[in-house]
């Protein structure tokens, strides 16, 4: 989990992991309510005080390990500025449903950054975890108003970062995407007191 | 053994110059990783290998030494001549030198290969000489550019040092400028407390003096009390004619404001006149007008006359209308009368008749009578004139009555006429009273706001002509503000009265347009809402792309939808290619025959199936055949189809072929057609079919009945 030296104190790795463990919740959780992939390769998993539904695909689990261990590295270097997860249909590559995970970067408790020597944050865990619940109970809901996917489809994470970022190995540039007619639905913030998470769902609306 | 010991012993000696060969690359390395301590190594290394080249050389040669005396040995054991060869020595001998001499070549093949060796490793100490050497030329480079490094170092020192002495002498210098700062401070401040010292006993002397200033003060202040003392009973005295003064004064303006107010007074009152002057004027004109009100009023008082007498009139008109009725009762009791004035008449007629009989009588009878008669007859005719007189007069009467009614209702007619009139005539006058009533109002209204507002204007005048403040002009104030007051209200009456319609109206469109106006502005708001709403999304969409411009994305190359969009590709693809296989084949079947074997089976299956379809059918037609010439022949009747349910039947005893029956099979049983040869078995008919009911009888009938016939002709 968090490394928390001691109570209440939340280091900048820390709080990436944080920001980490929730986009692998949220990006799990959207590919089980979407349908992207069948139920049965799901597995259930208690997290934040509820039941949540880890992908046992192990192509998924690969990709987001990678994904999510190189956006750590980024989050903690402040390159990151969103990321996305896009769900597009197979067959034209037409983007249908863009969830897009905004990352700012905040201060934390100056005074206890500067006794430290180092940014640190001092929110209560139980507090995140409870912000992070009912940002994962609005997910688990979006499937109500959100519009059904009728085709084949398949989904990637695009990384907004700084242009002066590396590409590492096995990553390349993307071009970013734009949905035509859409409809945006902001949903709930949460905040480490260091990283602030806003998601935000935008899909095309049906005629 | 020896041999042995002597390979053993040149594997030791090569064993680590292999070594040093093997681990010659590596040890290349760590000299240069440690450069430094090189020259050393590399030194020890040289001796090392000079160590080993020269034990080489003297194995090598102690080697040969050793090989060569048991050689001499040996050559010198076979060349030593032998006295007597007997046979077995000559044999041994044989034996010996075949020995040797496979020795000697033994030997000479492993001279040979230690030769081999010996230029092997020859070469591999020149290579590894040349590799040393190459190695000691960069030890050596490097070694100068070690020196050459050191020398700058050293100079950088000497820099360094000179920097630093300088900056020491600097400091000195520094140290010597800030002592000398210091004394100078520590003067400044000897010199700082000198003067504080002197400023203190001028303070003190200053302070003295100033005490003495204080005893002269007060001093003069005690002088000074003792003339207040004076002066203040001078004060008191001046104060009491003070009072005389101001009670004086007092009274002067007491004064002064009456004589004020009293022209004030005078000033209203002239006002007053002239406004009575006004009035005059006002009154007069309002006389006039009131006189035009007495000539009305007279014209109504005209008016009401006039009314008195129609209504006069028309209790004239009631009383004729009851004269009417009574004439009329009159009238219908006269009727009666009338009627009796006719019998009277066809009595009177009956009684001439009477007459006439009885003056025929009486001429028959005698002039005895009649004078009796003529005096009754008198009478009677006396009777009748009376009457008939009466009729006419009554006639007459009657006439006259109804002239005089018609007369009377026309001149009622008119009456009502002129009160109608009249009426609306006083209708006129009454709302035209009604409405000078109320611009009398208003001209007294206006005569009232009028004179308030002349009032207002003299009051002002008068404010600003004595304008001096005091006192009065409060009171004058309040008054105008009284006055002012009166005269809004009497505008607000007046207002009130005036447009209290018009006002309302007034109102009302006006509260409808603000009504409607506020929609207007709500709806606008809900505009601005929308608008707003709109302008937000779009500065966030513009963000999202600012954004956007400011950052790169990445994402991995191996991600799901690229293997998604990989995977579906290559699906395609490999449909394409089964579909252009299976199209090709297609084609080729249509021309050759894609499973040919199949094919042919298939064919052969159709060909098989064709010749047992053909058999059966053969098959079925000659054992229907059969069955039927078998039926012919077992019952002597040929059965025939000759369509759907109709079947012909002829006898095998039938004269000719148009003998036949015809039956159809329906849903009770069979039943037989009428045909030409039927009608000629009426017999037959009648018996088996109708009485017995029976088919196979008729017919079995039929047969015995032809083939009787036919033997007969037969015998015949």
């Amino acid at each position: 989990m968090s490394q928390q030296q001691t109570k209440n104190c939340i280091t900048l790795r820390g709080s990436a992991q944080i920001i980490c463990e929730y986009l692998k919740f949220a990006i799990n959780s959207v590919l089980f309510q979407r349908g992207l992939y069948p139920p049965e390769t799901f597995k259930a998993e208690q997290q934040y005080g509820i039941t949540l539904l880890i992908s046992e695909d192990p192509q998924i689990k690969s990709f987001l390990t990678n994904l999510l261990t190189q956006s750590e590295e980024w989050i903690v270097n402040k390159k990151v500025s969103k990321l996305s997860l896009i769900i597009l249909n197979v067959a034209n590559k037409e983007v249908l449903e863009c969830w897009d995970f905004n990352v700012q970067y905040e201060d934390g408790d100056v005074a206890l950054s500067k006794e430290k020597n180092e940014t640190v944050g001092s929110k209560d865990l139980k507090k995140i975890q409870q912000e992070i619940r009912d940002v994962m109970l609005q997910v688990a809901a979006t499937i109500s108003y959100l519009p059904f996917l009728d085709c084949r489809c398949s989904f990637d994470v695009l990384v907004h970062a700084k242009t002066d970022c590396d590409v590492p190995e096995m990553w390349a540039e993307a071009k970013p995407v734009l949905i035509a007619n859409a409809q945006n639905v902001q949903l709930k913030n949460f905040s480490t007191s260091l990283h602030k998470m806003e998601t935000v769902v935008s899909y095309k609306l049906v005629d | 053994m020896a041999k042995e010991g002597d390979m053993s012993l040149f594997n030791d000696v090569l064993e680590p110059f292999r070594r040093v060969i093997n681990t010659d690359p590596p040890k290349d390395k760590l000299s240069s990783a440690t450069k430094l301590n090189f020259s050393d190594s590399n030194q020890s290394l040289k001796d090392g290998l000079n160590n080993l080249l020269s034990g080489k050389r003297k194995s090598s040669i102690s080697m040969n030494d050793v090989s060569t005396p048991e050689k001499r040995v040996r050559t010198e054991s076979g060349s030593t001549p032998t006295a007597p060869p007997s046979p077995w020595e000559t044999k041994r001998l044989k034996i010996d030198l075949i020995a040797a001499k496979a020795q000697i070549t033994k030997l000479e093949s492993r001279i040979n290969h230690q030769h081999t060796i010996c230029k092997e490793m020859q070469i591999l100490f020149e290579e590894e000489k040349g590799s040393l050497m190459e190695q000691h030329k960069r030890d050596e480079r490097a070694l100068s550019d070690m020196e050459d490094r050191l020398q700058l170092i050293r100079r950088r020192e000497q820099e360094l040092k000179d920097e630093y002495n300088q900056a020491i002498k600097e400091h000195k210098e520094h140290k010597a400028t800030w002592d000398k700062e210091k004394g100078d401070l520590q003067k400044q401040i000897a010199d700082m407390r000198d003067k504080l010292l002197e400023c203190s006993v001028s303070c003190k002397d200053q302070l003295s003096e100033m005490k003495k200033d204080m005893d002269e003060l007060l001093q003069a202040l005690e002088g000074s009390q003792s003339e207040v003392e004076m002066l203040k009973a001078e004060v008191t005295k001046q104060t009491s004619r003070a009072e005389q003064c101001t009670t004086l004064r007092t009274q002067m303006e007491k004064q002064a404001f009456e004589l004020q107010s009293v022209t004030n007074k005078l000033k209203e009152l002239e006002y007053e006149r002239d406004s009575y002057k006004d009035w005059q004027q006002q009154a007069k004109t309002a006389q006039k007008r009131l006189t035009n009100m007495a000539e009305l009023e007279k014209e109504v008082a005209r008016l009401r006359a006039q009314e008195r007498s129609l209504r006069d009139a028309i209790c004239n008109k009631l009383l004729l209308e009851e004269q009417v009725h009574l004439l009329q009762s009159r009238v219908d009791a006269l009727q009666p009368v009338q009627n009796e004035l006719h019998e009277a008449k066809v009595k009177l007629a009956s009684l001439e008749a009477s007459l006439e009989e009885w003056k025929a009588s009486a001429r028959a009878h005698g002039i005895e009578n009649s004078r009796s008669l003529s005096s009754t007859l008198d009478s009677a005719l006396n009777g009748q004139l009376n009457a008939t007189a009466a009729s006419s007069q009554a006639q007459s009467q009657l006439a006259q009555l109804t002239e005089e009614v018609a007369s009377v209702k026309f001149e009622r007619d008119k009456a009502t006429g002129k009160l109608n009139e009249l009426v609306i005539v006083r209708k006129n006058q009454e709302s035209l009273i009604h409405r000078l009533q109320k611009r009398l109002l208003l001209v007294t209204r206006e005569r009232d706001s009028y004179r308030q507002q002349l009032d207002c204007y003299e009051k002002e005048l008068t404010v600003t002509l004595c304008g001096e403040p005091g006192a009065g002009s409060a009171a004058l104030l309040s008054a105008r503000v009284e006055q002012l007051e009166k005269a809004l209200q009497g505008y607000r009456d007046l207002l009130a009265t005036h447009d209290q319609a018009a006002h309302t109206k007034l109102v009302e469109t006006l509260r409808a347009e603000s009504s409607k106006w506020r929609e207007e502005a709500e709806t606008l708001k809900r505009d601005v809402a929308k608008l707003r709403a709109q302008r937000d999304t779009l500065h966030a969409n513009l963000e999202r792309i600012g954004a956007q411009s400011q950052t790169k994305v990445l994402h991995l190359a191996n991600n799901p939808a690229a293997e998604a969009q990989k995977q579906i590709t290559a699906e395609l693809e490999a449909a394409q290619e089964e579909l252009k296989r299976l199209k090709a084949t297609l084609r080729d079947g249509n021309g050759a025959g894609a499973c040919p074997e199949e094919t042919q089976q298939l064919k052969q299956q159709l060909e098989s199936s064709r010749i047992k379809l053909k058999r059966l059918k053969e098959e079925f037609t000659s054992s229907a055949q059969e069955y039927r010439n078998v039926c012919y022949m077992l019952l002597g009747y040929k059965i025939d189809r000759t369509g759907h349910k109709n079947y012909r039947i002829s006898n095998m005893y039938a004269e000719s072929s148009e003998e036949y029956l015809s039956f159809t099979l329906d849903d009770d049983g069979i039943e037989m057609v009428h045909t030409d040869y039927s009608s000629t078995l009426g017999e037959l008919v009648e018996l088996h079919l109708h009485q017995h009911r029976s088919i196979p009888l008729f017919l079995s009938a039929l047969t015995m009945d032809l083939f009787t016939r036919t033997t007969m002709q037969q015998v015949q």
